[in-house]
């Protein structure tokens, strides 16, 4: 009700987000809005049709073929996600940023005690590793990786009905 | 898993055997088609020949007939490799936190006699700078007796660790940790004499890897189980897949058929019976 009700963002500012939203991570943005994914979604729908398919059977080998190329997106990105961050070699918790900025700062003010220099660059320099780093990784990107299971599911579910209306077309006996 | 997989779609394979073998896609063509569906999903570290051999396998056991086939193919290998990396990232982050584990307890239990010798070498290499070339095994013999703390070694080589503003602790500490470090490792491959060394003193604790490996599992617990999500996730997908390849399986049964019950009807002619041959009959 209230999501009905409301009139989206007021401010300037917040129009201004609201406007960046479908460009995070461009999941939301139609394939034909690319010319690129638009051509391999027709290549995959020749393919899917096979010769001498007629204008029902075309149609629903693009929707299979649209659904298709839109999950590949969708798992590239969150590849992407993981991989960047995988080969970031100082990716590490928000959280651990943030400690080692508030000791930094506690460090510079005046009567702090002396630490040993070892110990604080290695303090300074630790990041998680290997099973570590993408257990970190897993947890402070689940967000944005459940935003992406959502749109695996849409494509999939999608695809599933655009295969089964194109398998019942073919079905059909020949008029 | 793996067996699950090939498993179920060797069933799919058996069931339609010859079925399949009618219009089995050209391999350059269906190269062209995989680069559609989407890249190999490696990450950091995975082996793509491996990944190559599960989607040979996969290819192989299922038989794909149509591109649609394929697409679902292709679905069943990507989701099955993350089912793997998941279960392997499960297991190894739990066997990672076991292993410090492991570290800490070495580093309170480890008996002097099994870090000695490597005490003795950091000492004597330190000493060896003060001293000259040729007299380098006088160090070693320094530092050897140091190690079995005679006082007049422990005095000198507190004299020259002095004037290099050093101390003996951070020494006996640092070969420590390499000792430690090196067992734990060690432990890790397998290696019998580690394995027996590390039991060993677990059991004279009264205590044992398991315990590790669940205060571990405990630690961990969060990350485990979001780890499990993504797993049933993927798995369910994977054999959502799977079911789609056999549901379309039995729709070409009854579609071949159909079509070899068309060509027999057009085949043989009802002949019916003449008013010539009726007569006779009677």
């Amino acid at each position: 009700m209230n999501a009905r009700a409301s009139t989206g963002p007021q401010t300037a500012q917040g129009r201004a987000r609201a406007l960046r939203n479908a460009f995070r991570h461009g999941l939301s943005l139609p394939l034909c809005s690319n010319p690129a994914l638009s051509e391999e979604v027709e290549t995959l729908a020749r393919e899917i049709a096979g010769p001498d398919a007629n204008a029902e059977t075309q149609d629903l080998a693009r929707q299979v073929a649209e659904a298709q190329i839109d999950l590949r997106r969708v798992r590239y990105a969150r590849y992407q996600l993981l991989s960047r961050a995988l080969a970031d070699p100082y990716y590490e918790p928000r959280e651990n940023t943030r400690n080692k900025a508030a000791l930094l700062r506690f460090l510079l003010q005046k009567n702090a005690p002396d630490l040993p220099v070892e110990i604080l660059v290695a303090f300074l320099n630790s990041t998680p590793q290997g099973p570590h780093k993408f257990a970190t990784i897993l947890s402070q990107e689940a967000k944005q990786l459940l935003a992406m299971d959502r749109y695996e599911r849409r494509a999939l579910s999608r695809r599933k009905s655009a295969i089964r209306a194109f398998d019942e077309t073919r079905r059909r006996p020949n008029d | 898993m793996i067996r699950f997989v090939e498993r179920r779609v060797a069933f799919v394979s058996r069931t339609n055997k010859s079925k399949t073998e009618i219009a089995a896609p050209s391999v350059p063509g269906r190269v062209q088609r995989l680069a559609l569906f989407g890249p190999p999903p490696l990450i950091e570290g995975e082996d793509a020949a491996v990944y190559d051999q599960l989607l040979a396998r996969i290819f192989a056991a299922v038989k794909p007939v149509d591109v649609i086939d394929e697409m679902f193919t292709a679905d069943v290998v990507s989701l099955e490799w993350e089912v793997l990396r998941l279960h392997r990232l499960k297991w190894s982050l739990i066997r990672a936190r076991g292993l410090e584990f492991l570290q800490d307890f070495l580093a309170k239990h480890l008996d002097y006699d099994l870090y000695s010798e490597r005490f003795v070498d950091d000492l004597a290499e330190i000493l060896q700078d003060d001293l000259p070339e040729d007299q380098a095994k006088e160090a070693q013999m320094l530092a050897y007796k140091c190690a079995r703390n005679e006082a007049d070694a422990v005095d000198k080589v507190n004299e020259i660790l002095a004037g290099k503003r050093l101390r003996l602790d951070p020494i006996l500490d640092h070969a420590k940790d390499h000792k430690v470090k090196e067992l734990a490792q060690e432990y890790a491959r397998r290696e019998p004499g580690a394995v027996t060394l590390v039991h060993e003193l677990l059991a004279g604790a009264g205590l044992s890897m398991d315990r590790f490996m669940a205060n571990a599992l405990v630690l961990k617990l969060d990350d485990i189980e979001r780890i499990d999500r993504l797993i049933t996730t993927a798995a369910s997908r994977r054999d959502a897949s799977l079911r789609e390849i056999e549901r379309r399986r039995a729709f070409l049964g009854e579609t071949l058929r159909r079509s070899v019950q068309e060509i027999e009807d057009g085949e043989f002619e009802v002949i019916e019976p003449t008013p010539a041959e009726g007569k006779n009959a009677a």
